[in-house]
């Protein structure tokens, strides 16, 4: 683990509890990106144009890098490549903002071909808007001439454009692919279930308890930056699950856009569980699930949202159904449950399944062939069979999709014909 | 589920040398992902010499939803300036947030396109258009 100094710059008269949370998020971040913070530096001011921080805290973080010899300084503030800069010749140490540390979690994660294509557009497009002023300021004392500053400078800021385009390009073609499977499973009759929410909300965990119920569970693991995706039996109905990757306050727009791929299936989901941590403070669950919502806005298509409040046997009864009233409001169908002490996990499942897109249910009335006994066993396969009787003739009761229901139909008219 | 009232403004940009505006206010029970009822719509125009400022954004939102009942207004953060929340909330005299549920944020959508289909209305008087007797 290598050692860090984190850095904020805090707005004055902004709320002493929203600082604090940012910063517990870039300390849980350092953590992700496996550092281990060495040490603290807080200032209350306006941005400095130079520093970012004033230029006597600069000085101070400067004098804390040489005697803590960290491997870099991380700040909660976007900084400009001057700052970066500035920052960097005064600490004599590597210095990098929130984003850069974001991506940087990201490409530890990323071992998919795609998904390291993915990283590395995210990086290229924060990198295009400085990329001219990096050069010039690696540079500096160069003179111009042949292949001088100006040359430098704009064949630098091509190449990354060209990458860019290359990148964009590949990834257009694998996009299709992945749309294609995800028509294929609805076709085939799966519901399409996402876990999303917050990266310490406890989505991974309730993934697991509700998977690992099931006896029959098949593997069918990506890599860590894929979605994990697995099969789920909710009350007979076969459903895929998948796990994502957790959503990170004020995700930059440019890292949204990379992601889109993982946070795609949380779009294209039939139901989307939104995992809540509640033992957090009110304020911060609030702000966490309006940030949510945010990010589903204007870009789910037909989903519903089931909230599954977790973590909720840390709470006293009394407590949680107070917290559980003034969150009511943000917290569309809310169930709560423990994916630690598997508490809720049934109640969490009825309600899935009322929300799973409707089958029909009918009775079916086929003569004792051959043929027949195949069709039964093709509906075993496709849909619910709630009783079978075999008589003279054979008499389902069955509930399936749509189309199912109109195949047996057909299927039922051409067999009594004969 | 939960009352609220959703605000918009339209045409806050200079139009033959004046701004025409237009504040729509819908009332609207919502509950965390759906809207489930819409109980009234007040829609009120307004016009002024001058660029309107976060005072005049008040005083424009609260002529609008009055008699609408006492439940919280809701409007974007852009229409006020991008104040913080706390900063707007206390120029009002009744409860006032930024959207933050999918449902608000569609009630603020709905007022949003009524604030606009009635300005253009409004500047456009002689579009009403006579139905022609087919027979």
């Amino acid at each position: 683990m290598k050692d860090v100094i984190l850095v904020q710059r805090r707005i004055p008269r902004c709320s002493e509890s929203q600082n604090q949370r940012k910063f517990a998020e870039l300390r849980e971040l350092a953590r992700a990106g496996n550092y281990n913070v060495v040490s603290e530096v807080i200032q209350t001011r306006y941005p400095d144009r130079q520093y970012q921080i004033g230029k006597g805290k600069a000085e101070e973080v400067a004098e804390l890098a040489l005697s803590q010899k960290p491997a870099k300084i991380i700040f909660y503030n976007p900084l400009s490549v001057t700052q970066v800069y500035n920052l960097s010749e005064m600490c004599k140490c590597e210095v990098i903002d929130k984003f850069q540390l974001i991506l940087e979690i990201f490409a530890s994660r990323a071992t998919t071909r795609r998904s390291r294509m993915q990283v590395e557009l995210a990086r290229l497009e924060y990198e295009l808007p400085r990329a001219r002023k990096i050069v010039s300021l690696l540079k500096m004392e160069e003179r111009p001439g042949f292949m001088g500053l100006g040359g430098y400078e704009d064949s630098y800021e091509q190449d990354v454009k060209k990458r860019i385009s290359r990148i964009k390009k590949e990834l257009s073609t694998g996009q299709r692919d992945s749309e294609n499977l995800r028509g294929y499973r609805h076709s085939k009759g799966f519901s399409l279930l996402s876990l999303a929410g917050y990266t310490n909300a406890g989505k991974s965990t309730l993934f697991r308890s509700l998977v690992d119920e099931n006896v029959e569970v098949e593997n069918m693991l990506f890599t860590t930056l894929s979605p994990t995706t697995r099969y789920l039996n909710i009350n007979g109905r076969w459903t895929l699950l998948t796990d994502t990757v957790g959503f990170i306050e004020d995700l930059p727009h440019f890292l949204v856009d990379a992601f889109r791929s993982t946070l795609e299936d949380v779009f294209r989901a039939d139901i989307i569980l939104l995992v809540v941590d509640i033992s957090e403070p009110v304020d911060v669950i609030r702000k966490k699930l309006a940030v949510s919502h945010e990010i589903f806005w204007e870009r789910l298509e037909k989903a519903t949202i089931i909230s599954a409040i977790n973590k909720a046997d840390r709470l006293s009864s009394e407590e949680l159904s107070s917290r559980l009233r003034s969150i009511a409001y943000l917290a569309p169908n809310p169930v709560v449950v423990s994916a630690k002490t598997g508490e809720g996990l049934d109640e969490l499942k009825d309600i899935i399944h009322s929300h799973l897109p409707e089958w029909k249910r009918f009775t079916l009335e086929l003569p004792m062939s051959g043929e027949s006994m195949s069709a039964v066993s093709w509906l075993f396969e496709e849909g619910i069979v709630h009783s079978i009787n075999y008589g003279n003739t054979v008499v389902m009761d069955v509930e399936a999709r749509n189309e199912v229901y109109h195949k047996a139909r057909s299927l039922e008219k051409r067999l009594s014909f004969r | 589920m939960k009352r609220i009232i959703a605000v918009d403004i339209s045409g806050r940009h200079r139009h033959n040398s004046r701004y025409l505006m237009v504040c729509a206010a819908v009332s609207l029970s919502v509950s965390g992902g759906h809207v489930k009822q819409i109980h009234g719509v007040n829609i009120k125009p307004f016009v002024s010499d001058n660029p309107p400022e976060v005072v005049d954004v008040v005083q424009m939102i609260e002529r609008t939803v009055e008699g609408m009942g006492g439940v919280i207004i809701v409007a974007e953060e852009g229409d006020l300036f991008n104040q913080p929340e706390w900063l707007s909330n206390s120029m009002f005299t009744a409860s006032f947030k930024y959207p933050e549920s999918l449902s608000e944020r569609m009630g603020v959508e709905i007022a949003h396109h009524i604030s606009l289909s009635s300005r253009n209305l409004l500047l456009d008087p002689r579009s009403w258009e006579p139905i022609k007797d087919n027979l």
